[in-house]
């Protein structure tokens, strides 16, 4: 990440003069260009191709072919020159045609969900290291269960004699432990309902007795670190996602853009 | 905040596996069995260990010893060999990465699928793979009849070779095609509006397809026809011209046209300015006199002597009709050859007609007084042939001044009147036409040539302009020589027709490429050098 915002300038700065200098090019020389189409078609094909050769790099990891974070980087600028060499490709106009928009589209949705994944990759981090804490994501449910049981043993366990705590637990806390809750609401940062447990754990408390009361600070204590189970599944499962977009479409773009050499090269003036 | 959360304590017993399918569905419970599911997703649990027999020396039966990880259970191995406590199966559960990969297979297969039937069905196909709405000319519709008559596929293969077949024509097509798919040095540095094969297929509807020029490059039909663009096709651009006409080389072939990239910046002159050119016509004209001579007399239902009396529009309004004297000219230029008798006028047209009917003058004249009803028509002849007499001599003198004379010797005041209106003199067919002598018969009377458009391979519509005064653009009251060409200069056209006009000033605005059939016409012949 460090070197992700040390290179973000000079990288960003290299895109815009590579971007200036292809759109100023294809101004040049695109009324001279043979097969123009062709052209700007094979260059955004083997861009698609180096891009799509990130997932395969990630696979590959006993090959030297450089580290995954330079891979990263190249992938994320040349994905931005990517969408610009696809614009040049579509001569800055709609597609037309079933086939051609359903392309176009596969290519959106791929660069958009690369994007939305970019993202998403600098935003959500950030905040999971400000609210603070470690989590493996795959350890979520596990250590969930391990909350809901000692919850469980604090507000209906054998030792547990507060029937209002017991109710408490029953009405309000049961659900909250079995599964995991309120993924939109931690995505959009809100403690609403976590504040609303607090809350109710809160006035039981200015009622109870001295046990009831440690009893209740335990239970919020695991309702606080119930919720931030919560908050971190969401924001990790979020992180995941995407690529659940990102990458299927993928394939989908690849089997598309054969589909469309094929067919271009097919129905071209010297198809035989 | 960390203490909001769990410790992140690391089991070394219980290590997550998230880059495998499958996980122990008592992860959730929190105690994973070590063995974990099969790459299936089946469970392999059996037992918490698989005691090992264990035989000291001398000893047979040997003894088993449990070999749980975290210490030895309190029971042991059972007598039989396997472990006392057997764990419970579960149902194994698919990681995110499974689940990722089996919605890329899914959209794999469902792309597959989707494409094979899509392309597999020939009406389906032909939809699916449209990358545009065709033209008009070239819809299913027209094609359907041309392949009646042109013996052409009917839908896309009456173009595209791999139209008619089903994928694997098509994957075959793409391999055999000219460039080929792999053919990168080609597609770098191949000519554009190289012919292709597909040309071919044009030909077949557009047979004769001809070029402006016989030097000119033969280039692709789709190079400047673009298809699949709208129901409309999409005009020919400044950029397909300049394909030709920007390269100096290219136009180095030329006669008389130099490098052109835009009318308003590089477009020469018209060239019947630049060369002085003149309308050969032998008819004597004068526009100025016809437009501003202050005693022109007035014209029969109060119409007025200007541009529109005489350049009537065609059908289209796109063209002017040719003037026509029985039209245009006649009603002030009544032929009336006797000063007494206006209501008896030479006929137009033919020298053999006007000799005929100067020969048959005594009937003429009877027929009059026929159509007159006057009582005594011999005495009515006698004195208009005597009148004729006095004033020529003779009907040979007549006959001669006639065809010859341009002095005025018909009507010079108010006499000869029709319907109140005054007419024009008669001096003799001179006066307008060249009138050449002949030793036998009539005299020969050169025919006035008034072509339908001066600039036949220029597109022009009188129609769209209509707004526009016509002096603006034909300074016709300046003209005093039929031979002046009063077409507008290219300034003129530019006042408009530029950047700063506002009005399209393409090039195939007012230019056809392809020739008409015979060839293109030459201007040159309907205009002389001075």
């Amino acid at each position: 990440m460090k070197r992700f915002r040390r290179q973000f300038f000079p990288g960003l700065f290299a895109l815009l003069i590579a971007a200036a200098a292809t759109l100023v090019l294809h101004a040049h020389f695109r009324r001279t260009l043979p097969n123009e189409a062709l052209l700007t078609g094979w260059i955004l094909l083997a861009a698609t191709l180096a891009l799509a050769f990130y997932n395969a790099r990630k696979r590959l990891p006993f090959l030297p072919l450089g580290n995954s974070e330079t891979w990263l980087q190249v992938h994320i600028y040349l994905g931005f020159f990517t969408v610009l060499l696809f614009l040049i490709h579509l001569n800055f106009r709609l597609p037309h045609g079933w086939f051609e928009i359903t392309l176009a589209w596969l290519f959106a949705l791929v660069s958009g969900s690369g994007g939305v994944g970019l993202i998403l990759s600098r935003v959500l981090p950030r905040r999971l290291a400000t609210r603070g804490g470690e989590v493996i994501y795959e350890k979520i449910p596990a250590l969930s269960h391990a909350l809901k049981s000692e919850a469980e043993n604090v507000a209906v366990g054998a030792e547990a004699k507060s029937p209002a705590i017991a109710e408490f637990y029953a009405r309000r806390l049961a659900r909250f432990f079995s599964t995991p809750q309120n993924t939109w609401l931690h995505l959009v940062e809100s403690r609403h309902p976590l504040n609303a447990l607090i809350s109710g754990l809160d006035d039981l408390r200015r009622t109870g007795s001295d046990a009831e009361r440690a009893m209740l600070e335990k239970l919020a204590a695991l309702v606080r670190q119930k919720d931030g189970l919560d908050y971190h599944r969401s924001l990790q499962l979020t992180l995941k996602l995407w690529l659940f977009v990102h990458i299927p479409l993928t394939y989908g773009l690849l089997i598309f853009t054969a589909l469309h050499i094929i067919l271009v090269f097919g129905f071209s003036g010297g198809a035989r | 905040m960390s203490e909001q959360l769990p410790p992140p304590g690391f089991d070394s017993q219980n290590y997550a596996r998230p880059n495998q399918n499958w996980i122990c569905g008592h992860g959730r419970e929190g105690n994973p069995c070590r063995l974990g599911p099969d790459a299936r997703g089946r469970c392999r649990a059996t037992a918490e260990c698989k005691p090992v027999l264990e035989t000291k020396p001398g000893e047979t039966k040997g003894r088993w010893r449990c070999t749980r990880p975290g210490g030895a259970c309190e029971s042991g191995p059972l007598p039989d060999g396997s472990c006392c406590r057997p764990i419970a199966k579960c149902s194994p559960v698919p990681t995110l990465r499974l689940v990722r990969r089996r919605l890329t297979l899914a959209v794999i297969a469902a792309s597959g699928a989707g494409l094979l039937i899509l392309l597999g069905i020939p009406p389906w196909r032909d939809g699916f793979i449209n990358p545009g709405t065709l033209s008009q000319g070239h819809s299913v519709a027209a094609f359907a009849e041309m392949a009646a008559t042109n013996h052409l596929k009917s839908n896309c293969g009456a173009c595209h070779v791999a139209g008619h077949s089903g994928p694997n024509g098509i994957v075959r097509a793409a391999f055999h095609a000219k460039p080929g798919i792999f053919d990168f040095k080609k597609v770098v540095f191949a000519q554009p509006a190289e012919p292709s094969v597909m040309d071919a297929n044009c030909l077949t509807c557009h047979p004769g397809k001809n070029f402006h020029q016989p030097d000119a490059p033969v280039i692709s039909c789709a190079f400047c026809h673009a298809e699949h663009r709208g129901a409309v096709m999409v005009a020919t651009t400044d950029a397909n011209c300049d394909f030709c006409h920007g390269d100096p080389a290219k136009m180095a072939v030329s006669r008389t046209v130099s490098v052109i990239h835009h009318f308003s910046t590089d477009h020469p002159q018209f060239r019947f300015i630049t060369e002085k050119l003149r309308d050969p016509d032998t008819l004597k004209f004068d526009h100025e006199l016809h437009l501003t001579a202050t005693d022109i007399p007035k014209l029969p239902d109060g119409l007025t002597l200007d541009c529109a009396f005489c350049h009537q529009p065609d059908a289209s309004g796109a063209y002017m009709r040719p003037v026509e004297f029985e039209r245009n000219c006649r009603v002030c230029h009544s032929l009336q050859f006797d000063p007494q008798t206006p209501e008896l006028t030479l006929p137009h047209g033919s020298a053999e007609f006007v000799s005929a009917f100067l020969h048959s003058l005594p009937a003429q004249y009877a027929q009059l007084a026929a159509r007159e009803k006057v009582a005594d028509a011999s005495d009515f002849v006698e004195t208009k042939l005597a009148g004729l007499r006095s004033q020529f001599g003779s009907g040979v003198e007549l006959e001669r001044r006639i065809f010859l004379s341009t002095a005025t010797f018909g009507p010079q005041t108010q006499i000869g009147t029709l319907n109140g209106m005054t007419r024009a003199i008669f001096p003799g067919c001179a006066y307008c036409h060249e009138v050449k002598s002949s030793t036998a018969g009539s005299p020969e009377i050169t025919k006035p040539v008034m072509p339908e458009r001066w600039l036949p391979d220029a597109k022009f519509s009188h129609a769209v302009h209509a707004n526009i005064a016509c002096g603006q653009c034909h300074d016709a009251i300046h003209s005093q020589e039929t031979a002046d060409i009063i077409l507008p200069p290219k300034e003129t056209c530019e006042v408009c027709h530029s950047p700063q006009g506002g009005v399209v000033d393409t090039c195939a605005e007012c230019h056809n490429y392809h020739n008409p059939p015979g060839g293109m016409t030459d201007g040159d012949t309907l205009m002389t050098k001075e």
